[in-house]
Order: C-alpha cells, then sequence, then structure tokens
C-alpha cells in the first residue's frame, strides 16, 4: 500500500464512536466520557444498536444511519462483530477507523484478524489496531483511549509523538509525559498492527509538522526492508528514539554458525536502528530523557562540554560521566575567557573547567559564567548544575537559567538533584523548555545522545 | 559449500585467503610443505566445530606433518565422508571475524567483530544491514573496543574498510548465499587472510 494519510485519524472532524455505552464500566463509555470531557471540537455520533441515547447524546443504530462523512469511527465492541461492523464504515465511506477491541491475534484469532485487514484494504480504509489504545492528539483534542482521565493523566500540547505497540507500556509513558515539562503531539498506540504498521506511522509522522522529535516502543517489526527505507528518511527529517522489547532471542540456540550465533534478532535490529540513525534507548527512562534534550536543544557544533556548578562533587561526578561517555570531553576554557572570569568573579572561584562558583554563588555569578561560556568558541554545549540545597542557590538562578536559555545557541541543560524545593523549580525550569536532569549520568548521557545525533546528521550519506 | 568453491568466490571479491588444497596423502601434504609450516583440518558435514573436536592441527612441520595426518585418519573413521585440506601456515596476527547472515525481518546483513577464541569471551562486534556504505564501515570499526588493536592503531583502517564493502557486495549479489563466515581472518600490518571459510547457500 502506498503512503497512507492519516490526517483525518489524528485531525478529525467528525468522530463515531461504535460501542458508545452508557455502562460506566464499558470500553466504549469512557472513551466518549473523554472526547467529552477533552473538549474535542468537531462533530461527534454515539453509535450502539440497543440504546437511543448516552450521556445526552443521540445514539444511532448503525454507521450507515449518519448523514455525515464520518472522518474517524471508533470502534469498541466485541471481536466477532467487528468485521460485520467495519464492512458497514467501509459502505459508509468512512475515512478511518481504530479498531479498540481485543481478541485478535494476540490471542490466536489470526483469521479474524486477516479478515479485518482484508476490509480495510478493500475500502482503502485506514484502519488501526486492533487491540489497542488508539490515538491522542492534544492538539485537536482527541483520546480515544479508554483509561479515565483520573486515573491517567493527559499531557499538555507539545512537539513529542509516541508511537507504542503495547497499551501497558503507552499507558504507563504517557501519564509520564504528562509530568515533564516538553508535551506531546500524538500518541499512537497501533496494537497488532493489522494494517498500519509502524512503517505507515513513521512515514506520517516524519511529515507531520507538529511532531519534532518521535520516541517509540516496538517487539517486532513487521516489513524489514520497508522499515529500514522509511528509517532512513525519516531520521533525516527528525530523531527517532526507540525502545526495543522482546530483546532475548530463542534463535540464537539455533544458530549454526559464529556469525549467526553472534547477531541474534535483537543484534539486527539494533544494528538496524543505529545504520540508520535511531537512538537506542534502554529503558524507559532514557526515552524520556533523549526525548527531553532532542525537543529543545538544538544541535552541538562539537563534543567540548563546558560545566558551571556550585557544589565541587556533583561537578566532579559530571566530569566522570563525560570521561566515560566515549563522545564528549571536558573543553578547554579559553584565556580570554579565563581573564574575563577572573575579572569578574571574587577569588574563590577557581576558573577552571568544571566551573565551581562555590555554595554561596547567587544568580549574578551564574549570569556571569553563563555569559562568558556562551561566547566561548572552545566550549560547544553547557551543563549547567544548579543544587538548590545551597546556600545562594532560589528562584532568581532558576529564572536566570530559564532567561538565558533563550539566548543561548549552544545546547544548554541543567543538573539539579533533590527533593521539593528542586523539584518545584525543575517544573519551573523545564515549562520554559529548559531539559533538567536528575542525575549526572542522565544529564550526560542525554547530552552524548543529542551529539552522536547531530554527527549522524552532518556525516551519514543519504 | 565445498571449501575451494567458496575460496573462488572470495577470490572473485578480492576478498584473500590462505592458500589451500585438498590432500589425498601424507606425502601430498608433505609436498605441499614444501619445507615451511602447514596446517592439515578434517572437513565432514558431520563436524561442525573443527577446533573443538581436534580436527585442526596447526604449525606442522617436517615428520610432525605424516604423524598428524595419521591422527586425522583415525578421527575421520567417525566422520565419513570427509576430506582433508593443507593450508599454508599462516604468521601470528590478529584474528578477527567477518560474516553475513540472513535476518528475517531485514535480510543481509554483515558482521565485524574480534575473531578466534575471543569471539564467544570478548563478544566485541558490528552489525549492520546490506548493503553498506563507506560511512557504514567506518562506523562499524568505530563501535568496536578493539578497533585500535584489529586496525593496528589506525594503519590498517582502509584495508578493512575494503574487505567489508568487498564483503558488503559479495553478499548483495549472490541471492543465494545465506551465510559466510570467515572465522579467523588473521590480520597483519598491510595485509591479512582468511584461514577458514564457511558458506552456506540454499
Amino acid at each position: 500500500m502506498a503512503k497512507m494519510d492519516l490526517t483525518p485519524m489524528l485531525k478529525p472532524r467528525s468522530v463515531a464512536i461504535i460501542g458508545a455505552s452508557r455502562d460506566p464500566g464499558k470500553v466504549g463509555h469512557v472513551i466518549l466520557q473523554n472526547y467529552l470531557n477533552a473538549g474535542y471540537s468537531g462533530r461527534i455520533y454515539a453509535v450502539n444498536k440497543n440504546a437511543t441515547e448516552v450521556m445526552g447524546i443521540k445514539c444511532y443504530e448503525s454507521v450507515l444511519k449518519i448523514k455525515d462523512t464520518i472522518d474517524l469511527a471508533v470502534i469498541a465492541i466485541p471481536a466477532k462483530f467487528v468485521p460485520e461492523t467495519l464492512e458497514e464504515c467501509g459502505k459508509a465511506r468512512v475515512k478511518t477507523t481504530i479498531v479498540v477491541s481485543g481478541g485478535f491475534a494476540e490471542i490466536g484469532n489470526v483469521d479474524l484478524q486477516e479478515q479485518l485487514k482484508s476490509i480495510a484494504d478493500k475500502y482503502n480504509m485506514p484502519t488501526l489496531g486492533p487491540n489497542c489504545l488508539g490515538v491522542m492528539d492534544p492538539r485537536s483534542r482527541i483520546d480515544t483511549l479508554f483509561l479515565p482521565t483520573y486515573k491517567l493523566s493527559r499531557p499538555q500540547v507539545g512537539g513529542v509523538s509516541f508511537l507504542c505497540q503495547s497499551g501497558a507500556v503507552g499507558s504507563t509513558v504517557l501519564d509520564l509525559i504528562a509530568g515533564e515539562g516538553f508535551g506531546l503531539s500524538k500518541f499512537i498506540s497501533y496494537g497488532n498492527a493489522a494494517q498500519v504498521d509502524e512503517v505507515d506511522l513513521l512515514n506520517f509522522l516524519a511529515d507531520d509538522p507538529d511532531t519534532k522529535v518521535i520516541i517509540m516502543y516496538i517487539e517486532g517489526i513487521k516489513r524489514g526492508r520497508a522499515f529500514i527505507e522509511t528509517a532512513r528518511r525519516v531520521t533525516r527529517k527528525k530523531p527517532v528514539i526507540v525502545l526495543k522489547g522482546g530483546r532475548t532471542s530463542a534463535g540464537q540456540a539455533a544458530a549454526h554458525s559464529h556469525t549467526a550465533a553472534l547477531a541474534g534478532s535483537y543484534e539486527d535490529h539494533e544494528a538496524v536502528f543505529r545504520q540508520f540513525g535511531f537512538t537506542i534507548a534502554e529503558d524507559i527512562s532514557d526515552m524520556l530523557n533523549y526525548a527531553k534534550i532532542f525537543n529543545s536543544e538544538p544541535f552541538p557544533k562539537g563534543n567540548r562540554v563546558g560545566i558551571i556548578t556550585n557544589g565541587g562533587g556533583i561537578g566532579v561526578l559530571a566530569s566522570d560521566e563525560i570521561g566515560m561517555s566515549g563522545t564528549l570531553k571536558l573543553a578547554e576554557i579559553s584565556d580570554k575567557s579565563k581573564t574575563t572570569l577572573r575579572r569578574n568573579l571574587p577569588p574563590l572561584v577557581n576558573i577552571r573547567n568544571p566551573l565551581d562558583l562555590a555554595g554561596d554563588a547567587g544568580s549574578q555569578r551564574y549570569e556571569e559564567a553563563l555569559s562568558v561560556f556562551n561566547s566561548d568558541d572552545s566550549i560547544d554545549s553547557i551543563l549547567a548544575i544548579c543544587l538548590f540545597q545551597t546556600p545562594g542557590a532560589d528562584s532568581s538562578v532558576a529564572a536566570k537559567l530559564i532567561n538565558f536559555k533563550e539566548k543561548s545557541e549552544k545546547p544548554l541543560i541543567v543538573l539539579s538533584i533533590g527533593a521539593d524545593y528542586t523539584r518545584m523549580h525543575k517544573i519551573m525550569m523545564e515549562s520554559s523548555g529548559l531539559p533538567v536532569y536528575d542525575s549526572p549520568y542522565a544529564a550526560v548521557h542525554s547530552l552524548s545522545q543529542l551529539l552522536k545525533y547531530a554527527e549522524y546528521r552532518k556525516n551519514a550519506p543519504n | 559449500m565445498d571449501y575451494f568453491d567458496g575460496k573462488r568466490i572470495l577470490d572473485r571479491y578480492h576478498i584473500k585467503s590462505a592458500e589451500s588444497r585438498y590432500v589425498a596423502s601424507k606425502d601430498e601434504a608433505a609436498e605441499f610443505a614444501s619445507g615451511g609450516a602447514i596446517v592439515l583440518k578434517l572437513i565432514s558435514s558431520k563436524a561442525l566445530h573443527k577446533s573443538k573436536a581436534g580436527l585442526v592441527k596447526l604449525g606442522l612441520k617436517g615428520n610432525q606433518i605424516p604423524r598428524a595426518y595419521s591422527e586425522l585418519l583415525i578421527k575421520g573413521a567417525s566422520l565419513k565422508p570427509y576430506k582433508i585440506i593443507a593450508q599454508k601456515m599462516s604468521e601470528p596476527g590478529i584474528e578477527i571475524i567477518l560474516g553475513g547472515k540472513t535476518d528475517e525481518q531485514f535480510g543481509k546483513m554483515i558482521l565485524i567483530g574480534l575473531g578466534g577464541i575471543y569471539v564467544e569471551a570478548f563478544r566485541d562486534f558490528a552489525i549492520r544491514s546490506v548493503p553498506i556504505t563507506k560511512y557504514d564501515a567506518t562506523a562499524m570499526i568505530d563501535q568496536l573496543r578493539s578497533r585500535d588493536v584489529i586496525t593496528h592503531q589506525g594503519k590498517n583502517r582502509k584495508m578493512i574498510e575494503n574487505l567489508l564493502m568487498s564483503m558488503s557486495a559479495l553478499l548483495q549479489a549472490n541471492e543465494s548465499i545465506t551465510e559466510v563466515d570467515l572465522n579467523p581472518i588473521v590480520v597483519h600490518e598491510g595485509s591479512y587472510e582468511a584461514v577458514d571459510i564457511r558458506i552456506l547457500k540454499t
């Protein structure tokens, strides 16, 4: 199938919820409720054979009875009724559908899933799922998740899109994203991928102007060579961070050469990700840490990092991480910068990298250090450590960092470790687009991944 | 695939391998050695790991040759049909592995790593999908922890990059070749030779 247009699925002007129910325990009830809660501004229709009205909305007996063009039908009914309903959607010229229902290939009902795919293909009707959470787009305010908002917080509008094969990983990470400052462009949970698969979705997001960064969780890839072509294309435009589930392979046991024994299925996936410029996450926390820096920071021009700190030991730990990263190194502060710093900072500050401004450092010392580092051509990116437990650090330092962020053309990230007072400032800074990390490891690894991707973009052939 | 059919394919792609031939007697083996050191290997489809099974006799000279040949004949009794290969002994060098395989999703893949007895112990290798570009070849070498050892501090880098490009071309052009295992290839400064060749065809 050629490139699919998924716009009607993610920016629908009209939605039909098939299986909308009056019973609050039913999936179809929660979906409709969420649509109403999210303040979706398009036209919304409820379809249920056994009801005339749900939550004050008129119910249609079938999608065929709706006298409107339907951009998206969300199907939440028992699996065995899905093919017939999908057929009706096709006849009603519904543009796209999402089958939330489970009970297909994941429990062995392969034929039923095949039936679904062939109906979707016949009507040329992009169909997501089955066995998925569907989609969320805070811009168009669509939300097909059957998880109530009091249980799963909804992220704010942002530039990160999240593709997810698994519903469980999807809802967990989505909840975490809601707590991050960067915000969501699109969430797409595609489940069994009977028809629309990761290749279609990556292709769509590659061209989506609202998506700056893609994060994805996948277990298996269905069309390897098509995936390679898409991967190559998308990473020339925007970063993709991938977490792969199912990394151990039983196939390795059966291998009969050294090459095959080394290169199991996960190793091959990892090789393809690496070759075509994906950023590989080892864990959920990596996905979020990398997304944060990719979303807001420009590419560094090189590998030299300048560290500003108000605590010696944390500066040492961050320097160690830089030394071990294999990619980054500590910058040599230029002589000109050293002279300026010596003139403008108190004598107790030792002029070297990491630049330890001392525990009583307030916003003034930070400002001095930041502006010198920013104009020093021997420094490619800045790691500002701000420990809010110190006497000098308060909201004025956070404000200075935020203010500085606006003018800096180099990557600037913050490392702040601590509990409530620190968290408050982290939220302040992150909501202004400044990435804040809570460990030297997370901060330096994220910066290292940004550099690796920048180098891929610069050096990899088309 | 027969060892020498494999060797001929490597020749076509300018991938160098140690001078070898089948020998059918002690005398033929001694004649092939012509005073130098050789290796004798017994090849049988019933024995996949030749060295583990004691089917590779290294560094044979003079009267060690007929003795080793007789030992292989005894071991071979239960491994029929088999053949014995005599190969010129390589100078010691760094052993690497270069191979290819077919992934069910991504198709042909190429692999390079630290080879010989270190393959399993260090698992230091890099993989890419075929065909690779020059950029990929460089990145594969950079990915190895043993890159300085393998490239002799960079002096062999160009040679190994070319070797990767040749293997990629071989895998790409020969659809029926599903797996290649050159382990080890012995790398010296400025030269190399594959001393074991395994190629599988559909």
